[in-house]
């Protein structure tokens, strides 16, 4: 009971700090966005990752999703916590990045792109053994795996995002399921 | 020792802490992009945006021209010798001017690779008008991958 009470406190003392922070952000005080980068970004980088399996593609929108956040800040409210609206805000610059850096060649005949390949995914630093395996999915059922697994969105809202039916959302996520267990299973 | 399975292993690795480290330091280009504000533009850096949007309007024109018009020229080439020519003078215009976006250098390798990739196809087929829409594409998104790297529009949130 004892360490709830102490558990507790010290979660509320972090969303104050937090507040602060965000407020000092919003007064336009460029330190304490440094700080509030420095809490945040490994987080961002991890979603843009999974999502775009690509690391430069990923470090371009990690620097986009803070470059935007530094303008339009103003506009959280504190309805929702900030890590749950800045997860929001990065997955839909991610994937509009990915909407927008589509290859020509992928537009042209409609393909899907392939995940990221062995050697790719060796170079990245700090992979867990899950994120190895979803890195490698092709890209639609990479994307619905990590919009619905990992970030917890609904199959409803993951087919608003990506322009595709609710019953395609749930068919990729079956895919990607079955893909990574064949593969974990395998290794 | 066997492998957990499949459920929990999911479970797990879902339950861990979700971040990783880039492995470049983003902050600089952040810090220079939200530096200068995006309405305080100094005149002098208007042209180099101004000449590559006319660029790009000019890559289209000629394509136009090249495709539609004059089918039975070179149309490749005269495409190919003005493309050539605006890509260098944008390339020369931002030279001092750094990027706010790394790894740009590869998305401009992949489109080259394309233009090459189409040229080879043209050899064999120089009239064909699908092919030369498509390397005007190419052509296209070079340049305006060359501006947007430069001169940034932010997305909505």
């Amino acid at each position: 009971m004892l360490i709830d009470a102490h558990q507790a406190f010290a979660k509320t003392s972090d969303e104050s700090a937090c507040e602060e922070l965000i407020g000092r952000v919003q007064q336009g005080d460029q330190a304490a966005f440094a700080q509030l980068y420095a809490q945040h970004n490994r987080r961002v980088y991890a979603l843009c990752l999974r999502l775009l399996a690509d690391r430069h593609y990923a470090e371009d929108v990690t620097q986009e999703v803070f470059v935007q956040l530094w303008y339009k800040i103003s506009q959280f409210k504190g309805q929702s916590k900030f890590t749950t609206w800045l997860h929001s805000v990065t997955s839909n610059i991610a994937i509009s990045y990915l909407r927008k850096h589509k290859h020509w060649l992928q537009k042209v005949v409609s393909i899907e792109k392939s995940g990221m390949d062995e050697t790719s995914i060796t170079l990245c630093k700090g992979l867990n053994g899950l994120d190895k395996l979803v890195l490698r999915l092709p890209e639609r059922a990479r994307l619905v795996f990590v919009l619905h697994a990992v970030e917890g969105y609904r199959h409803e809202e993951i087919s608003t995002m990506l322009g595709m039916a609710i019953g395609s959302s749930k068919s990729q996520y079956h895919r990607a399921r079955k893909l990574l267990q064949e593969w974990y299973e395998n290794e | 020792m066997s492998k957990p399975e499949f459920d929990h292993f999911i479970e797990r690795s879902l339950a861990q802490p979700s971040e990783i480290q880039p492995e470049k330091d983003l902050w600089p280009g952040i810090e220079h992009a939200i530096g200068k504000p995006i309405t305080d533009q100094k005149p002098h850096n208007i042209w180099p945006k101004v000449s590559g949007v006319a660029a790009c309007f000019i890559v289209a024109l000629v394509t136009w021209q090249a495709v539609m018009v004059q089918p039975k020229h070179d149309a490749m080439a005269s495409m190919t010798h003005f493309f050539d020519q605006q890509k260098q003078t944008l390339l020369v215009q931002y030279e001092q001017q750094p990027a706010l976006v790394t790894g740009w250098q590869i998305q401009l390798q992949e489109l080259e690779n394309a233009e090459l990739a189409i040229k080879q196809a043209l050899e064999n087929d120089p009239q064909n008008a699908a092919l030369l829409k498509m390397l005007a594409q190419v052509y296209q998104q070079q340049l305006d991958l060359i501006n947007k790297v430069h001169t940034p529009r932010w997305q909505q949130i």
